[in-house]
């Protein structure tokens, strides 16, 4: 409008001026601008009539995969000289093969299409409108518009496949599941002797019980498995990540939290998952594909963030775990969280907790020590701070929390499988 | 094509002035207006927009003071203007082909534009010369006339502004 205006200025004063000086060759000095003007106002338009349709392929990927945009524009208006496009690509995302803003003259009923590839890191990324500009051919007075063509992209975590999770929670569900449920009935493991009751079948009888008290007959009696409540806790304070360039430890514990869900969730567990950020978000618990996908897209938006409230770990909310269930945390850990985690177990819950080894981290993405801090230097630091660390796992595992510690420069599935098959044989 | 026209269009528009200034005599102000050309091809170079405005100030007023007060040759001073004003429509022209995603959708679009803009300078450059060469004398009942449909004009396209804003 600018333009415009400034343009309709210069023609009006030289008008003005030439009518008043009673000559006419300022009149016509000001004829080119009038026609240049004059058109521009003929054509251009009162509004852009667009419908826009926007189509990602596919919705779903995980980190760095790339994704399709396909944007289909289709003139509902009058004929559009220039027609300036863009289409606003949510913060994080980058754009790898082709262009989200076009320049095109688009006649009535027309359609133009353009695509675009994307890629991003973890996260939610709704699409908001595409703006639209368009005006006379000159350009001298352009009208501007944005039209809402909604999509959400969401960038999973890339979970691994883990083996099933050894858990033994006081407390199991009703439903027959996989987790032992330390009650004698129909199962697999071996749980204890019981007189024979009618009905038994034969081969559960124990002969050498029989042959040690010839006037009784005992039955083997096995452990139930049922399903478990299961409660993943992901820790995103601030004060427990770390960062270095593009490299975060949040990261790797999204990934574990999501992997650990997803097993949990194939084992027939009800899952439910606690972001433990600057505030506190909750997935309620559930079975099944259905409550996989909402976890994994709670992950999805998962970021650390730091609060003074939820500084450390004694206020986790445990009312909204079952008593006895079992809770998997997934934390760095820090010296002050030992207390409430103890606390846990002393209320009866089964602790699990896969610890990111932050020391191995920060040493792994160190730059090259400089000059005055050699090498060596680094490795004893850190030897101290592991040393340190481990004195603390040692006491969380005394207490009867199970610790698993991960050094993230390992995939988290081939870590798991040595882990959890030691967890399984501390288990009785 | 269009920073090569756009170059062109402020070196033809300083060219004509400067040259008609020369003409009548005062090579200090044609000296001066060449510099200013080159100011603004470097502005051009620089990217900076906002330039075009005070370029095409500059050489509407040097063409309306040269036809005005020293009677000048007018088409040199035409011809300064309509190049003053083509160098100050490229400039943003320019500016809006940065939407377009590859070459050829710039080319149709550029062809379009440059074809439409030169068709109109040289529309605008013929009937500007037209009205020179029959140098119609105006009236008593011509000036009255005039006045009321540029008023008319300037109110209509005014309200017409404010409907649109």
């Amino acid at each position: 409008m600018t333009r415009a205006w400034f343009l309709g200025l210069l023609v009006f004063v030289l008008l003005a001026v030439g009518l008043a000086s009673l000559r006419g060759v300022e009149l016509a000095l000001a004829i080119p601008f009038l026609l240049y003007w004059m058109y521009a106002l003929w054509r251009t338009r009162d509004s852009i009539q667009l419908v826009v349709h926007r189509e990602l392929s596919p919705e779903q990927v995980v980190p760095g995969e790339p994704v399709v945009v396909k944007v289909r524009i289709s003139n509902a208006g009058g004929d559009l000289e220039e027609l300036a496009v863009q289409d606003a690509l949510p913060s994080g995302l980058e754009i790898v093969h082709g262009s989200s803003r076009h320049l095109i003259p688009l006649a009535a009923g027309k359609n133009f299409q353009f695509a675009y590839t994307v890629r991003g890191p973890r996260g939610g990324y709704p699409f908001g409108a595409l703006h639209a500009e368009a005006g006379d051919s000159l350009g001298l007075l352009r009208r501007a518009s944005d039209f809402d063509a909604p999509a959400r992209l969401m960038v999973m975590p890339a979970v691994s496949r883990v083996r099933p999770v050894p858990i033994r929670p006081r407390r199991t569900r009703v439903y027959a599941g996989s987790i032992p449920a330390r009650v004698g009935g129909p199962g697999t493991e071996f749980f204890g002797v019981r007189p024979y009751e009618v009905g038994d079948p034969a081969r559960r009888i124990n002969w050498r019980a029989v042959a040690r008290h010839p006037d009784s007959v005992f039955s083997n009696e096995f452990q139930q498995e049922r399903v478990a409540d299961v409660a993943v806790i992901l820790d995103g304070r601030q004060r427990t990540d770390l960062r270095y360039a593009d490299r975060s430890l949040f990261e790797h514990s999204v990934v574990a939290a999501g992997s650990l869900a997803s097993s949990l969730l194939q084992q027939g567990n009800r899952v439910g998952l606690l972001i433990y950020s600057h505030y506190l978000r909750w997935t309620f618990p559930g079975y099944g594909k259905l409550q996989r996908e909402r976890i994994l897209h709670a992950l999805a938006a998962a970021a650390p963030g730091a609060s003074q409230v939820f500084e450390g770990l004694q206020y986790l909310p445990t009312r909204l775990f079952p008593f006895e269930s079992q809770i998997v945390l997934v934390s760095p850990l820090l010296e002050d969280d030992l207390s409430t985690l103890v606390q846990l177990r002393a209320r009866g819950y089964q602790v699990l907790v896969i610890c990111p080894d932050p020391v191995s981290f920060e040493v792994q993405s160190l730059p090259r020590p400089r000059s005055r801090i050699t090498l060596a230097d680094v490795e004893l630091a850190a030897r101290i701070v592991k040393l340190e660390r481990s004195v603390m796992l040692g006491r969380l595992r005394r207490a009867g929390v199970q610790v698993v510690e991960w050094d993230v420069a390992q995939p988290f599935d081939r870590m798991m499988h040595g882990a959890f098959r030691r967890i399984g044989r501390q288990h009785p | 094509m269009t920073v090569p026209a756009l170059a062109l269009c402020i070196v033809l528009g300083t060219t004509s002035l400067a040259w008609g200034y020369v003409g009548v005599g005062l090579p200090q102000l044609a000296r001066w207006l060449a510099f200013f050309g080159l100011v603004w091809l470097l502005a051009v170079w620089q990217r900076w927009r906002w330039f075009a405005y005070i370029g095409l100030t500059v050489f509407f007023l040097a063409a309306a003071l040269g036809l005005w007060f020293l009677n000048f040759p007018p088409g040199w001073m035409f011809g300064g203007a309509i190049f003053g004003l083509l160098a100050w429509d490229l400039t943003y022209f320019r500016y809006r082909q940065t939407f377009a995603a590859s070459d050829a959708e710039r080319t149709v679009v550029e062809r379009r534009h440059l074809l439409r803009l030169s068709i109109l300078a040289i529309l605008g450059f013929w009937i500007a010369s037209v009205a020179m060469a029959l140098q119609l004398e105006f009236s008593f009942d011509w000036i009255v006339f005039l006045t009321i449909v540029l008023v008319l004009g300037v109110a209509q396209i005014a309200r017409w502004f404010r409907t649109r804003s």
